[in-house]
């Protein structure tokens, strides 16, 4: 019979930010991160994610609405738009919060990449509009840009999708893969190869000629292949378009891959607790497993990538925070954390079912749950492997001129 | 600026970071010999000798010792500006065991004869003091030595032996910890002692490594006579000061210097050699990349610490872990990369220059060995950190 499923307690003394300079800030992300975790606690169990699994849309609009309540939806959001216009210090709070609980709400793929790229696109009436009801949690949107499978080939430049212009319309032909949320969007920003280069248009859900195919995913929550077949759209729906587009679509995913990076983080230290717990508590030959040395050493190795992880991803949110830097420096550090976090996640969660043994990989046991994730998380938008390749191109340069 | 005494009143605290840099910056880079820097061996005192009194000249040879011993007297932030400036020049490290240990025992647990007459010769460099803690039967398990020490009139006499003792062979000092009371527990028997190395009854043997250098020695204690003086502390409290003197320089075990220096070396091979056409290399090179770069981060966060001017706690241990088994990789690597030429000692004729692996090799060994193997950081963080039972 397997054991019950540990209470993780939730511990509130691991700030994202390891370093605040401004102590009335820190003071404040305190207080955030507090309410955040109690407030995921209380209001998404973990057997709440256990139940919505292949559930569509996987997740619930009503917990959505909830955080709306908390003022969460328009975190990034810009004043002038309805947010609340904070930093991705406090953004990282609310994500890693959830994340904690396994919470299953898009809150990454709808409130940072598509909200980000919303507000990089500049201020048309349509992205105010979207924006605003993003704030108020009435409208959840989705980024469509990757094309490729394995999504090796795919680059924020291009697209193989195409635009036309039709007088006053625009005509969308092509196919988007790896679209989070999977179910559940009210829309679509999608990119695709126009007259003037990369655009990046907008795409209501229930738009003639454009069919939506979700699968599950591991975790139980869905992703879905876009097939866009002489979409017509109205000439407004074009939200930029050539460099601007390029511009928008690179940012808002590399500040995505750092928010991805916080929830893997998040299950990390989960994870990691809950070894330690069952290390602690489990008996075999008369004594608690975890006085064994082996099992020891190997949980230590797991700390120290849990620590890793959370040195690189302050780093890397206080980067973001620091606004308009160089491109490439924020792009290179986005796939530095991505990397760690990626391979961070998957280590600890392979050894985390090894150190537990069966009940590790049974249905019932919590541990499931954030593997699955973790699975979900690592895999979106470059592994390790492949945000170790686009890091290997940002800084070809640098190293060809040596860094001795 | 000139001499010890005019510059160790110099209050080098109330200058700011920036200056302070620059200054250290600029004497580094004019003054220490060039071909001393980036050292793959530790150096012998008839090499960097004469470094180390350049230094006790300007007054900046204790750079964390109080201005009143002869120190420089820095903040932990600033003595953290002195160690990057050090690491930025590839500044090689002098015999340095009086300044960084017997200095900060004596002023901490020492009595005021001990001050007098000990700490202006290890600031003159008449004294160069060597670790005597080791035995080959206590390594990892240091609490178990048995080197003895009993008294006899005014004097113990020390009998027993002590092991990878570094550069025993240029010291003029040594201290020890000894075994006092066989009775007691095992760390309660122990006690502190100084001896001079020209006591009749001590014989250093240097230990030749596999690298082919002799950095290390064994030393012999036959019926060596100390006087009851060379006590530090109180009798049978040897072990709890030597757990004291880990203060926060532990956190150089973790420098990533080592290990970005080591990554330079990698690239520069491969530049050589055309490796990074090659996407298999690329991958592995990036990888180690970034755990250098990562290595960096956890370093900064514990440097942070310090500079708050808060106690590093057991924790700290992950970062020696994470930064000698970096280099190690790193050390494999650049074997890996020149093939067929990885069993050369020394300087390998690469097109373009000369690349040294295997020295970079036989330097991986030990680091995951000494300042507590990477066995007993591990045991520790998982007794401390994780609170996992024992």
């Amino acid at each position: 019979m397997p054991s019950s499923n540990p209470r993780l307690t939730h511990d509130t003394t691991h700030p994202i930010m390891t370093t605040t300079p401004d102590s009335e800030r820190a003071e404040q992300l305190n207080m955030l991160r507090a309410s955040a975790l109690s407030f995921a606690a209380k209001e998404s169990p973990v057997n709440r994610a256990r139940a919505l699994r292949r559930q569509t849309p996987g997740f619930e609009r009503r917990f959505w609405n909830a955080l709306a309540e908390q003022g969460w939806t328009g975190l990034l959001v810009p004043e002038t738009m309805g947010g609340y216009e904070q930093g991705f210090a406090e953004m990282a709070e609310v994500v890693a919060a959830l994340a904690t609980q396994v919470a299953p709400e898009p809150v990454v793929p709808v409130l940072v990449f598509a909200g980000r790229l919303l507000a990089h696109t500049g201020a048309t009436e349509l992205s105010t509009r979207l924006l605003t009801e993003l704030a108020e949690g009435r409208s959840l949107p989705a980024v469509a840009w990757q094309e490729d499978v394995t999504g090796t080939k795919d680059r924020t430049d291009q697209a193989a999708t195409r635009l036309e212009r039709q007088a006053d319309a625009l005509l969308l032909n092509g196919s988007k893969r790896h679209v989070r949320p999977g179910a559940g969007a009210d829309g679509y920003i999608v990119s695709a190869t126009g007259p003037g280069g990369l655009a990046l248009v907008w795409v209501p859900a229930d738009a003639a000629g454009l069919t939506v195919s979700s699968q599950p995913l591991a975790d139980g929550s869905y992703v879905a292949l876009l097939d866009f077949n002489n979409v017509r759209l109205p000439a407004s729906h074009l939200l930029a378009e050539g460099p601007s587009a390029v511009a928008a679509l690179t940012r808002a995913y590399d500040e995505t891959l750092v928010l991805t990076s916080v929830e893997l983080l998040a299950l990390v230290r989960g994870m990691l607790a809950m070894t330690q717990d069952y290390l602690r508590t489990r008996i075999q030959f008369g004594k608690p497993i975890g006085t064994f040395q082996s099992l020891q050493h190997r949980a230590v190795d797991l700390l120290i990538q849990q620590e890793l992880t959370a040195s690189v991803v302050a780093q890397a949110v206080a980067l973001l925070d620091d606004g308009d830097g160089d491109t490439t420096a924020r792009s290179a550090m986005a796939s530095r954390v991505k990397s760690r976090a990626s391979d961070a996640g998957l280590q600890v969660a392979r050894e985390a079912v090894q150190l537990h043994g069966a009940i590790g990989v049974t249905d019932e046991y919590d541990l499931g749950l954030y593997l699955q994730r973790a699975l979900v998380l690592a895999a979106w938008l470059g592994n390790g492997t492949q945000q170790r390749r686009r890091y290997a191109d940002l800084t070809r340069n640098a190293t060809a001129q040596g860094h001795a | 600026m000139n001499t010890s005494s005019t510059s160790t009143s110099t209050d080098w605290n109330a200058l700011d970071n920036a200056s302070f840099r620059a200054t250290l910056r600029e004497f580094f880079e004019t003054r220490f010999p060039g071909e001393w820097r980036y050292p793959q061996r530790r150096l012998r005192w008839s090499e960097i000798g004469p470094w180390y009194l350049a230094l006790s000249k300007k007054g900046w040879v204790a750079p964390s010792w109080p201005s009143q011993y002869g120190g420089m007297g820095l903040s932990p932030e600033k003595l953290i500006i002195f160690i990057e400036e050090q690491e930025r020049w590839g500044v090689a490290r002098a015999p340095d065991m009086g300044i960084t240990m017997v200095g900060p025992l004596l002023i901490n647990h020492g009595n005021e004869a001990q001050r007098a007459y000990y700490l202006p010769k290890i600031i003159a460099g008449e004294h160069i003091w060597c670790q005597g803690y080791s035995e080959p039967n206590s390594g990892s398990d240091l609490a178990s030595l048995r080197t003895e020490a009993v008294v006899d009139g005014d004097d113990f006499i020390v009998n027993g032996q002590k092991t990878w003792t570094t550069l025993a062979q240029d010291a003029t000092h040594i201290f020890l910890l000894v075994r006092t009371d066989k009775s007691a527990k095992k760390q309660e028997g122990i006690s502190f002692l100084l001896a001079d190395m020209k006591t009749p009854g001590i014989t250093v043997r240097p230990i030749r490594n596999i690298a082919g250098s002799e950095d290390f020695c064994e030393v012999f204690l036959e019926n060596v006579r100390v006087p009851r003086t060379s006590i530090v502390g109180e009798l049978n409290k040897g072990w709890t000061i030597a757990k004291a003197l880990l203060g926060f320089e532990r956190i150089f075990l973790g420098s990533p210097k080592q290990s970005q220096y080591a990554l330079a070396r990698v690239q520069e091979a491969a530049q050589r050699l055309g490796l990074f056409e090659d996407t298999g290399f690329v991958d592995r090179y990036t990888k180690l990349a970034l755990d250098v770069a990562d290595l960096g981060a956890l370093y900064g966060r514990f440097i942070e610490q310090v500079k708050r001017g808060e106690t590093l706690g057991p924790d700290v241990s992950m970062l020696k872990l994470f930064a000698t088994e970096t280099y190690s990789r790193l050390a494999d690597l650049l074997v890996d990369v020149v093939g067929a030429s990885g069993a050369l000692p020394g300087p390998i004729a690469l097109p373009g220059g000369k690349t040294d692996a295997l020295t970079t090799f036989y330097n991986a060994r030990p680091a995951t060995i000494y300042g507590g193997s990477n066995e007993v950081q591990r045991n520790i963080l998982a007794a401390s950190v994780l609170k996992l039972p024992s």
